[in-house]
């Protein structure tokens, strides 16, 4: 097992609303962690915890043992909501991640770096690109690329493909997978899709229902790539279906 | 709920403040300028009061002055609205008229109402001059509000109906003009403002005596200024009860829409 | 699609329409001017003639059309410039310290429904010459400006500004890159009603506020003398203005703002 980089320990509320209650798990370098729970069970409030975009009330979430904070650590968000910027054009909107972390946009390597991640979600000829004239896949494209950009130290990712069509989320599923196996990063991958989540993950958390508490852990182990229709899948499937399902 | 109840508290708290703040200094510059041209709040007060019991130089109250200028805005903006609406609806049904012919109308768009009121001092008298000078007003963000939303109706709608065999008063009647009133009340709120801005021009520059524009503007002559800012206040006020009013309107009309648009 | 070569030719028809009507109406007007013979409805003819006498020998006063067009656009353009200066980085400002507007709503929401044109008396009594027509642009066209982008920056898409954030952005960065491009649609659009009802205030406070020159004046000083063709090229000169004007603004829009879904004009 490699290193622990991301240490959880937490409760949320908002005012008498409880929403997270005892989340406690850590993650690893370089693994492929899945958190699913069922619709409305303050899986974005998580997401925004661990990328530092809001505070816990009580608890931490620590990256390599400190508060985590998008202004020092190398960590990137991939958004639930179609999150281009409409007046950058697609090289811009990719460019923003590098240019606050320091990097001039108009220096040679940031600009192979740009190039490089482009090429790698396969947006290559769309550069100059406004989000309203490409589709809504290519878009959520864009938004990971953004993010790798980076190379985040930890990269979380809140049901990116929540708002695209059954086909193109699959083909989607593959993409992020080839990017992954390219470029290790450590991953939190938030979503509601369990076949998404044994697709992907090296390990799973389930949540419950709202307030959230962690029902259960998973390690897949599962060769890559991974059969939707092999028996071992669909039994994985079908045990933490009954986890979600299970009230309580 | 109760974090919520004591923001509320606080905002409207700090708005006393400012408020008073504001009243305490204008008080304060007032005396310290003891200029004919400053009045005091306290000053307005007294004039509010004369205005109401007494009434102007000329012995025209308040509620008189309101009343004109009230009548004049309701009788243009009627009017308005009676061309306007059937007119944008007829020329939304039939876009063909209303694009060749634009060019009659689309320049008539742009000449500042305010512009009118000399020709309609010219040709008309009395009241219908400032009727007319609404009625130029308003006329238009309603006209061409109601043409827009006529031909932006959603086809999925008129063709839901449309399968179903529905004839075309029924379209209209059902489909179309649920579907564009809610523009329509957007102009004629926007007609509204312009009107009241009319009126108060419309009012100092035609003749007679009663309106609260020409109000402010024969108080100006004689420095009453307490009389002015009565008069200021009192046109503010009528503008902001027959805007909330047709904002009153809109609410109760679309329950359905998700949301109404504030401003 | 398959009707593409009809939308060809119909745009041309629309066009030939137009022309159509435009002569028939002058046409109309033409006759019907002879026939009455009433002081109250020249003839075409007889406003050209006016606009070229006003143009070459100026009014009754003496002074040219070019000259009243120049002091009303002049006016126009202090207030107006006056009004973005203020009404624009205010408007940022209370967008983004939301608490700031909401504790002083007592005081500036009645002061924006009370119409500018009812300050000019006001005004009058105050100021003087050139500063009382700038005041009253200032008024008129600031709070179109001041709440279109108070109420933009107020309505800035959530998420657009939490993927800065989630890199660490600083605050100014976002206001730089996010915020402001975001509202600048609708600072715009405020500044176009904003000239609109500039346009309205000039015309109200020439007409009642006392000097010779401006357009406002102009026309009222043949309302006097009853004579309805110069009013008619007055008319006239300031509908084409406040076109020409509304042009630019759109044509600037479509422009700067290529990255928007759709612009809509009215």
């Amino acid at each position: 097992m490699e290193r622990e980089l991301i240490d959880v320990d937490m409760s949320m509320k908002f005012d008498n609303l409880s929403v997270l209650e005892d989340i406690k798990f850590k993650v690893h370098e370089n693994e492929f962690l899945v958190i699913v729970g069922p619709t409305g069970c303050g899986k974005t409030t998580l997401a925004r915890l661990l990328g530092g975009l809001s505070k816990p009330s009580s608890g931490h979430v620590t990256i390599a043992g400190e508060d985590v904070n998008p202004k020092i650590h190398n960590v990137s968000f991939v958004f639930q909501e179609p999150s281009c910027i409409p007046w950058l054009t697609i090289w811009d909107d990719i460019s923003m991640g590098l240019e606050i972390k320091g990097n001039n946009p108009q220096t040679a390597e940031t600009k192979a770096r740009i190039k490089e991640v482009i090429k790698l979600v396969g947006l290559d000829g769309f550069e100059e690109y406004f989000p309203k004239q490409i589709s809504g896949g290519m878009k959520q494209r864009v938004a990971i690329a953004r993010a790798y950009a980076t190379k985040p130290d930890f990269l979380l990712m809140d049901e990116p493909f929540g708002h695209l069509d059954a086909q193109t989320r699959y083909l989607m599923q593959i993409e992020i997978m080839r990017i992954w196996e390219r470029e290790k990063k450590t991953v939190a991958y938030i979503t509601n899709n369990i076949e998404e989540a044994v697709y992907l993950a090296t390990r799973i958390i389930v949540l419950s229902k709202l307030p959230a508490r962690i029902k259960a852990e998973h390690s897949i182990n599962l060769p890559r790539p991974r059969d939707l229709t092999g028996p071992d899948f669909l039994r994985i499937r079908a045990e933490i279906t009954e986890q979600c399902e299970v009230v309580g | 709920m109760t974090n919520n109840y004591a923001e509320k508290m606080k905002t409207m708290g700090l708005n006393f403040f400012t408020l008073a703040m504001v009243l305490v200094l204008w008080t304060l510059i007032a005396y310290w300028q003891k200029s004919p041209f400053f009045a005091t709040p306290y000053d307005i007060v007294l004039g509010f009061v004369q205005m109401v019991t007494v009434g102007d130089v000329e012995g025209y109250r308040l509620w008189s002055h309101m009343l004109h200028s009230l009548v004049r805005v309701s009788a243009g903006f009627a009017a308005a609205c009676l061309v306007g609406i059937p007119g944008g609806l007829l020329l939304g049904l039939y876009p063909k008229i209303y694009d060749r012919t634009r060019i009659l109308v689309e320049p008539i768009r742009f000449i500042s109402p305010i512009a009118w009121i000399p020709m309609a001092i010219v040709l008309l008298v009395g009241f219908s001059r400032y009727i007319f000078v609404i009625w130029v007003a308003s006329f238009f963000p309603i006209f061409v509000s109601t043409l827009w939303s006529v031909r932006q109706v959603n086809a999925v709608y008129v063709n839901v109906a449309r399968v179903a065999g529905a004839s075309r008063l029924f379209i209209i009647r059902k489909i179309i003009f649920p579907s564009i009133l809610p523009s329509v009340i957007g102009g004629m709120r926007i007609s509204l403002g312009i009107s009241w801005m009319c009126i108060v021009a419309a009012e100092m520059i035609g003749g007679q005596m009663v309106g609260i524009g020409r109000l402010i503007l024969k108080s100006a002559m004689v420095t009453r200024m307490d009389l002015v800012v009565v008069g200021m206040i009192s046109i503010g006020f009528v503008g902001y009860a027959t805007n909330e009013l047709i904002i009153f309107i809109e609410k109760r009309i679309f329950r359905w829409r998700a949301a109404v648009s504030i401003e | 699609m398959a009707n593409d070569k009809n939308a060809g030719s119909g745009k041309l028809g629309t066009f030939g329409y137009n022309a159509l009507a435009l002569s028939i109406f002058i046409l109309l007007w033409t006759i019907v001017s002879w026939i009455s013979e009433s002081l109250f409805l020249p003839t075409p003819w007889t406003v050209l003639k006016s606009f070229l006498d006003l143009c070459t020998y100026g009014d009754v006063e003496g002074i040219s059309l070019g000259m009243h067009i120049f002091k009303s656009t002049l006016r126009i353009f202090a207030g107006f410039v006056a009004a973005c200066i203020l009404g624009i980085p205010l408007g940022i400002l209370m967008g983004l310290y939301p608490r700031v507007y909401d504790s002083t709503k007592s005081v500036i929401e009645p002061i924006r429904f009370i119409p500018p044109v009812a300050w000019i008396p006001l005004v009058i009594v105050l100021l003087v010459g050139f500063s009382r027509y700038a005041f009253i642009i200032w008024l008129g066209a600031f709070f179109p400006i001041f709440i279109g982008t108070l109420l933009s920056v107020r309505s800035v898409n959530p998420t657009h500004i939490d993927v800065p954030r989630s890199f660490g952005a600083k605050r100014l960065y976002i206001i730089r890159k996010i915020v402001i491009p975001s509202t600048l649609p609708d600072i715009f659009t405020g500044m176009r009603v904003g000239m609109g009802i500039g346009w309205d205030c000039i015309m109200a406070a020439e007409m009642i506020g006392g000097e010779n020159e401006g357009l406002g004046v102009m026309i009222l000083k043949y309302a006097e003398l009853i004579r309805i063709e110069d009013i008619m090229v007055g008319m006239i000169v300031i509908g084409a203005i406040g076109f020409f004007i509304n042009e630019i603004f759109i044509f600037v829009e479509r422009r700067v703002f290529k990255w928007k879904e759709a612009i809509v004009i009215s």
